[in-house]
This record gives C-alpha cells, sequence and structure tokens, in this order.
C-alpha cells in the first residue's frame, strides 16, 4: 500500500511498474537568469526525452543563449533548478559536463594550434581517445587541412572542427547554439550530418537558430521570446 | 595524478602556443631588454653604483615583463572562447591553474636567463660563486609572481577595464617576491649567499600561499 508521505506514489499509474518511463534528458523546471537587473530567461520549464531533436526557435536576445548555456551548465540559473541527463543542473555540473558537448556562436579553437592539435587536446581534457581525430577531420571534409593552423581557416572551418570536436566525443546531449552562423550550405549540411547521426544514436539535441530554411529534423519546436518558453503550435 | 596530468596537458598546450607564436617573447624581451640598457646609461659609468642598483632594476625589469606575459597567457583563451571549453570540460578547474602557471613560469625563467645575462654583461655583477642562491631566487620569485599572475588573469578576464585593473592587483600583491628577490639576489651577487636564508624563506612562504590559494579558488573564478 502506498504511503501518504509519497503522494506521487497515490498518482502512479500501475503500469510503470512494468515498463518504466526513462527520466527526461532535459527537463529545467522554472528556470530564471537575470543579468544585472534584466531577465534573459523567465520561468522556463521544459522536458527533452532522451534521443529527442528539439529546435528552439526566437529572435536575436530572446535568451535563447541564455537556456542552453544553463543546459550546458556554463551559466548558473539566478532562480529555478532543474536536471540534466538525471544530474542535478546546479550539483552536478561536472557529471553534466562529461556527457554534454555545446557548441556555440564562437568555435573555442586556438589559433596558433593546428585543427589536429586542437581536437587532441580536447580529446585528453575530455578523457577520451585521441585515435579518431583524423577520421573526424576526415568526415567534415578537413583531411587535407589537419596539419593547418586555426589561424588560417574561415569561420566555416573553424565550426567544422568544432563539429569534428563534437563528432570525437559522441556526447550523450548535444547542444547547438546557433550553429548555422555564418557558414556555406556545405558546412551547414556538415552540421546537419552532426545533428542526424546523433539522433540517429538515440542521443539527445536542442538546437538554437534563427534560421528558417534550417531545422528540419528536429522532432519538436519550442518559441522562446522575451525570455518566456513555449511550444510552438 | 589525474590532476598533474591534466595540468601538464594545459602547460604543453600554452607552450606550443607560445613557441609557435612568440607573442610574449616578442613584447617581453625587447621590453626587459630597453628597461636594463636605459636605467645602465642613466646611471652612468660608476661601476659600484651600477653593481649596488643592479639587482633592483633586475627584478623591476622581470615584475613588469611579467604582466606582459600573464596578459598574454589568457589572451589566446579569451580569443575564440577558448576558456569556456577548458570551464566545460570535466576536470579539476585548479589542473587550468596549475597550467598556466606552470608555463608561464618557464617563459619568464627563459626571460631572465637572458635579463641575467644583459645586467652581467652591462653592469659587470658577478654571478658565478652565487649561483645557487641567485638560481633559487629567481626560481622561487618565479613561482610566485606564476601563481600571482596566473590567478588575477582570470579574473582580469572578466573585468571591463582589464588593461589597467590587472596591474592594479597584482603588482602591490607581489611587493613580497620582489623584496625577497631583491634582498637574495643582492646578497647572492655581493658574495654573502649564506645570509640570504630568511629572504629565500620568505618566497618559499609567498609561494605556498598563492599556489594553495590559485588552486583552492581558480575554479569558483571560473564558473559563473
Amino acid at each position: 500500500m502506498a504511503s501518504v508521505a509519497d503522494p506521487n506514489a497515490l498518482l502512479a499509474d500501475p503500469r510503470d511498474d512494468v515498463e518504466p518511463r526513462p527520466a527526461p534528458a532535459v527537463r529545467p523546471r522554472n528556470v530564471t537568469r537575470v543579468f544585472g537587473v534584466s531577465p534573459a530567461l523567465v520561468r522556463a520549464t521544459l522536458s527533452v526525452d532522451r534521443g529527442e531533436i528539439v529546435l528552439v526557435r526566437g529572435p536575436n536576445g530572446a535568451g535563447k543563449s541564455t537556456l542552453l548555456r544553463i543546459i550546458a551548465t556554463a551559466l548558473s540559473p539566478t532562480y529555478g533548478s532543474g536536471s540534466v541527463l538525471g544530474f542535478d543542473l546546479v550539483r552536478d555540473r561536472q557529471r553534466i559536463r562529461a556527457a554534454t558537448e555545446f557548441l556555440g556562436h564562437r568555435s573555442r579553437l586556438y589559433d596558433d594550434l593546428t585543427a589536429e592539435e586542437n581536437l587532441r587536446f580536447a580529446c585528453r581534457i575530455h578523457r577520451i581517445d585521441g585515435i579518431g581525430v583524423r577520421a573526424a577531420l576526415a568526415r567534415v571534409g578537413l583531411a587535407r587541412g589537419a596539419n593547418d593552423r586555426i589561424r588560417t581557416f574561415s569561420q566555416g572551418m573553424r565550426q567544422r572542427v568544432a563539429v569534428a570536436r563534437a563528432m570525437l566525443r559522441r556526447p550523450e546531449l548535444l547542444l547547438l547554439d546557433e550553429p548555422y552562423a555564418g557558414l556555406d550550405e556545405e558546412a551547414k549540411d556538415v552540421v546537419d550530418e552532426l545533428i542526424a547521426s546523433t539522433g540517429r544514436d538515440g542521443r539527445t539535441v536542442i538546437v538554437a537558430t534563427h534560421d528558417p530554411a534550417r531545422g528540419r529534423l528536429a522532432g519538436r519546436t519550442l518559441v522562446l521570446n522575451g525570455g518566456l518558453l513555449h511550444e510552438a503550435p | 595524478m589525474t590532476l598533474l596530468r591534466d595540468s601538464a596537458a594545459v602547460a604543453a598546450k600554452d607552450l606550443r602556443i607560445e613557441f609557435r607564436g612568440r607573442h610574449a617573447t616578442a613584447a617581453v624581451l625587447p621590453f626587459a631588454a630597453t628597461v636594463l640598457v636605459v636605467f645602465g646609461l642613466s646611471l652612468g659609468p660608476g661601476r659600484t653604483l651600477l653593481q649596488q642598483t643592479a639587482p633592483a632594476l633586475l627584478w623591476l625589469a622581470v615584475l613588469f615583463a611579467s604582466v606582459l606575459s600573464f596578459r598574454q597567457a589568457y589572451q589566446s583563451e579569451v580569443d575564440d572562447e577558448a576558456l569556456l571549453g577548458l570551464t566545460l570540460a570535466p576536470i579539476d578547474k585548479a589542473a587550468v591553474f596549475l597550467g598556466k602557471a606552470a608555463a608561464v613560469c618557464v617563459g619568464l625563467l627563459a626571460l631572465e636567463a637572458a635579463a641575467l645575462g644583459i645586467v652581467a654583461a652591462l653592469f659587470g655583477l658577478s654571478v658565478g660563486h652565487g649561483a645557487p642562491v641567485l638560481a633559487a631566487a629567481f626560481v622561487l620569485g618565479t613561482v610566485g609572481l606564476a601563481a600571482v599572475g596566473s590567478l588575477f588573469g582570470v579574473v582580469n578576464e572578466s573585468a571591463r577595464a582589464r588593461e589597467s585593473v590587472f596591474p592594479l592587483l597584482v603588482l602591490p600583491l607581489a611587493t613580497p617576491v620582489l623584496i625577497g628577490g631583491v634582498r637574495a639576489t643582492s646578497l647572492a651577487t655581493a658574495g654573502r649567499g649564506a645570509e640570504a636564508g630568511s629572504w629565500l624563506l620568505l618566497l618559499v612562504a609567498f609561494d605556498l600561499v598563492f599556489v594553495a590559494a590559485g588552486t583552492l579558488v581558480f575554479g569558483s573564478l571560473v564558473e559563473d
């Protein structure tokens, strides 16, 4: 018999005992982020299942980057709580980080290292085998640029290296913040291939973009405007 | 062991960047050389005065040059938001502090060797018999400077007026290194290295405090 002290147990679906539903991959609850006195995100609540590809749309300054950075644990929520991959958003940052890749506006590369050296360094600090570095660069069309310094790369080539880094890491959760910005069509297709391959493997992807031509791979679209998050009609 | 391995990875990365770009060397070495030559010329040809002032001028040149080194050490992290990559990596953030401090240390020691050569040639400073004490003073002083610079370098990156804030934070804190380094160097070059023990101990204490402080608080400085 269910205990009165556990009200959720009274509401539980008896089928849950047979086939438990997996916990959502991403579940921020009433998350608010304030910069100074300006709220960038207001009471955002979201539930993304494992294996889902979700698109977050919204104009510039809507709070998309803030939402993704909070999920990536790059920013702390001012108020609110939540979990990512079953770990607490604030207390278990290191565990979330070990399984999450965040690809933002900037590629986070070192100009004076080559593409291969950048990826090898990323492998070392993420504790993954660097054996696939060359193959990852080949997949994004940079096999011949592997030994060139990042300083000589265009924005599109930099983004390809960042995509190769995400491929190497094979994260449980992939967060992409405006990944198509400044890219040509070929490079945008490389990003789409990353999203598709991540989704095919049953891993979770959240993409924030205001590029109306992209995001066809997403199963669900959310809209952020003025810091408020809601499902797209 | 993991902390040391991660620190070594960060240090190797920083040294490779410096070796390729020579950003710090290109700015720091000419700066230190200019300071020493200009002071040497302005003090005149009196050998005794030159030798008495040489240790202080040497350490002043090292201190000002180190400020440039610290800024450069973080520039590569800021240019393409690479510091966020280190923050989001599942490593102890103390490894970033220790790795950056180690890389800055290596660069500064190379600069100090060159500056010492300039001072020995221009000021007629004798470094032969006091070499062990001199080496200890420079290694200990450099560790302390690197720890302070690497700790406050990251604070500086988030400051709006970063160019002016950094020297204001670092220079007053580095005063004990300057005093201990100058006194130990003076005694070593005067052939009284055996009396430099207390000044070397001051440098050891400074190193312990700032390496420990950096290891403990660096994580909270880079985290939001």
